[in-house]
């Protein structure tokens, strides 16, 4: 069965990030022999006088692969994680969603646009995931985390939102790479430019600092826009900076 | 800009200002980059990478002066 683990408000500003939690709750359903993990997506929500957040306000989320009969064990372990890896006077929550079971996924999507736009309270979080039939915690704190956790798991599971935590390993800065050699790696499931469109795998593009991935249509897209130089490739890995907006 | 180096928590030129918050960064004694997933800045050293500014709406704030000692 497909699940999706989303996490939020585990963090201080001395701690390990949210990030960092989510991936090792992955990496530990493989080692348990659970299942298989997917990547981890960062998603932005809210920011807002009247949200209680850390420094960012962003949640972290992955799917997985997990035999069925693991979901209970999962859940307890990433539970249980969370309240013993939890920075102290942190506010952690814990969503995990069972895709295929989901009561109204367009419900969830919903949940995760509208953390984006509007401040949610806890009980409206509570009050959703118990509709939706997903398994909703809180692990310390206020709890409050619940809110973002929940959202992570609509907007991952919307498929359109978030960039990919880690960067693409492509060399040095300055290199030149084909859409075609970019698009085999596992990393990269599609090479898009900014406006969205696919390009030929015989354009070329010129490798910058720190190349990530943003999901959309639920892939991990890496996004190319027009190269500054005018010899050289037509194309360039975009800049974190043109990343931040997702 | 002025008010951040001159040690008051709030940077005044909002959420995109790349080269001044790059040159208040390399300037700070406490700037300490933030995990990757949350750097949104290409320069590595800026107050938009440090770990201890908080986003607002507008803009950011260092927390360095909110931290015990």
């Amino acid at each position: 069965m497909r699940i999706l683990v989303s996490i939020d408000d585990t963090d201080d500003l001395e701690s390990r990030g949210t990030g960092e939690l989510a991936s090792l709750i992955a990496a530990d359903i493989e080692t348990n022999g659970w299942g298989k993990s997917s990547f981890v997506t960062r998603h932005q929500l809210l920011v807002h006088p009247d949200i209680p957040y850390t420094s960012h306000n962003s949640a972290m989320c992955f799917a997985a692969e997990i035999c069925a009969d693991a979901l209970d064990e999962v859940i307890a372990h990433a539970s249980s994680f969370l309240a013993r890896e939890s920075a102290a006077g942190s506010d952690p929550g814990l969503c995990v969603a069972a895709v295929d079971g989901l009561a109204a996924p367009d419900e969830i999507m919903a949940f995760g646009r509208r953390a984006k736009e509007s401040v949610i309270t806890k009980e409206e979080a509570y009050a959703a995931a118990r509709r939706l039939g997903v398994h909703l915690s809180e692990h310390g704190g206020t709890g409050q985390g619940v809110i973002g956790a929940l959202a992570g798991a609509g907007l991952r599971l919307g498929g359109n939102d978030g960039r990919l935590k880690g960067a693409i390993p492509l060399g040095h800065p300055g290199g030149v790479i084909s859409v075609a050699d970019l698009s085999r790696r596992e990393d990269v499931d599609a090479v898009r430019t900014l406006d969205g469109l696919p390009l030929d795998g015989n354009e070329m593009v010129r490798v910058g600092e720190k190349v990530k991935t943003v999901m959309l249509e639920g892939k991990a897209v890496l996004l190319v826009s027009a190269a500054a130089a005018a010899d050289g490739p037509a194309w360039q890995t975009c800049p974190r900076q043109q990343l931040k907006r997702y | 800009m002025e008010q951040m180096e001159a040690g008051l928590p709030e940077f005044p030129s909002g959420t995109e200002d790349w080269l001044t918050a790059a040159r208040v960064a390399a300037l700070c004694a406490e700037f300490r980059p933030d995990v990757e997933e949350e750097q949104v800045a290409d320069e590595a050293g800026s107050c938009y990478n440090c770990r201890y500014r908080r986003w607002s709406v507008d803009s950011i704030t260092c927390c360095k002066r909110q931290r015990p000692g």
